[in-house]
């Protein structure tokens, strides 16, 4: 009896946590979609598909699951030519220093999400190791 | 009570009458655009008359330089309406919104030997011919439809701020360092202002295209 019920609270608590998972990836989600529209839309477009060969697209992009990489250039922008669906853009990408590690989070989590593989979040942790590096 | 009926049947057809009325009032004055700007009056004598003149802002005469590296005055656009607006090339807000939708108008008048578009760059500096060339290209635009400008930022400001009444300045403290309005602006072939138009919403393409064609009309006949 005493196992049966400790095993209920164990699927409890499991199920539970994953709804707080998915809570917190819909409240990333919302907030990414907000800051991307206000940050990153002017040039990479609201669908993500870029701008002729002016700005690169985001859907189709392999990079964006680099998040490590992806971190670094939405901070710190880039100016390198990047090859993107097998065209190279090569206009700077100004630097977003204001956002915050949690905004970043968020940006990558929309994008993501939206156009990635993924179906959670992108914690804050994963920004500040990579920001810590490419710091460099 | 018939006699009720009849009166309400027939203030019911006035009111209905009047309203066609204001309504058709209003369609065939909005199918004429307005000039815009400052205006002036002068009285002449024709014939012994006196006759009110009125002066309309007009886009005075200018020479810029394109994506060609080929010198560009007032004669391009002899002949031709034209739309125009002020950008640069690194702009990271509104700009790459405006090229978007300033592309919609190019696709639909693509070939249209009366209708021409002038981009004017804000930063001469960094917007040389050779750059609004690359710019140009990578936004899929050919020919010579579509004209990037660059000059002299004294000549630039001073068209966009006097002659387009369109904000167009320095300003270190804007994202970019540079400030301007979004606006795209139509020009009649007068050189006459007839309409200002949001360029960084769909809407403002939407109308600026509707009155491109109603101005096209009023040279037609």
């Amino acid at each position: 009896m005493i196992k049966k019920a400790f095993s209920i609270l164990i699927l409890l608590a499991a199920f539970s946590c994953q709804n707080a998972e998915e809570l917190k990836s819909e409240q990333y989600f919302a907030e990414g979609y907000q800051l991307y529209t206000t940050n990153c839309a002017n040039c990479h477009q609201a669908d993500g598909k870029g701008m002729a060969n002016l700005y690169p697209p985001l859907t189709g992009s392999k990079l964006i699951s680099d998040k490590e990489t992806m971190a670094c250039i939405i901070r710190y922008g880039m100016k390198d030519t990047i090859l993107v669906n097998g065209k190279s853009f090569n206009r700077p990408m100004p630097a977003n220093s204001k956002l915050q590690e949690l905004e970043i989070a968020e940006i990558i989590t929309y994008v993501n999400m939206k156009w990635g593989k993924d179906s959670l979040y992108t914690p804050i942790s994963v920004v500040t190791k990579a920001l810590v590096n490419c710091q460099k | 009570m018939p006699d009720l009926k009849f009166k309400v049947y027939y203030s019911a057809s006035v009111i209905i009458l009047l309203i066609a009325f204001t309504l058709q009032s209003c369609d065939s004055s909005s199918k004429k655009l307005p000039i815009l700007g400052e205006r002036d009056w002068v009285t002449k004598k024709v014939d012994g008359k006196e006759i009110v003149d009125t002066i309309y802002n007009t886009i005075p005469p200018f020479s810029f330089t394109n994506q060609y590296g080929e010198t560009v005055t007032e004669k391009i656009v002899e002949g031709k309406i034209y739309v125009t607006d002020f950008f640069f090339t690194s702009c990271p807000t509104i700009c790459p919104v405006m090229k978007k939708e300033m592309n919609k108008v190019y696709k639909e008048f693509k070939g249209n030997p009366e209708l021409m578009i002038l981009s004017h760059t804000i930063d001469p500096e960094h917007d040389t011919p050779q750059v609004l060339n690359t710019f140009a290209k990578d936004l899929g635009v050919e020919g010579n439809q579509w004209q990037f400008l660059t000059g002299p930022k004294e000549n630039i400001y001073a068209i966009g701020q006097k002659s387009y009444l369109s904000a167009a300045q320095e300003d270190k403290t804007a994202e970019g360092g540079f400030l301007h309005s979004g606006a795209f602006i139509l020009i009649d072939k007068e050189k006459h202002i007839r309409g200002m138009y949001d360029g960084t919403t769909d809407e403002g393409t939407q109308k600026l295209m509707k009155d491109i064609r109603i101005l096209l009309d009023e040279y037609k006949k």
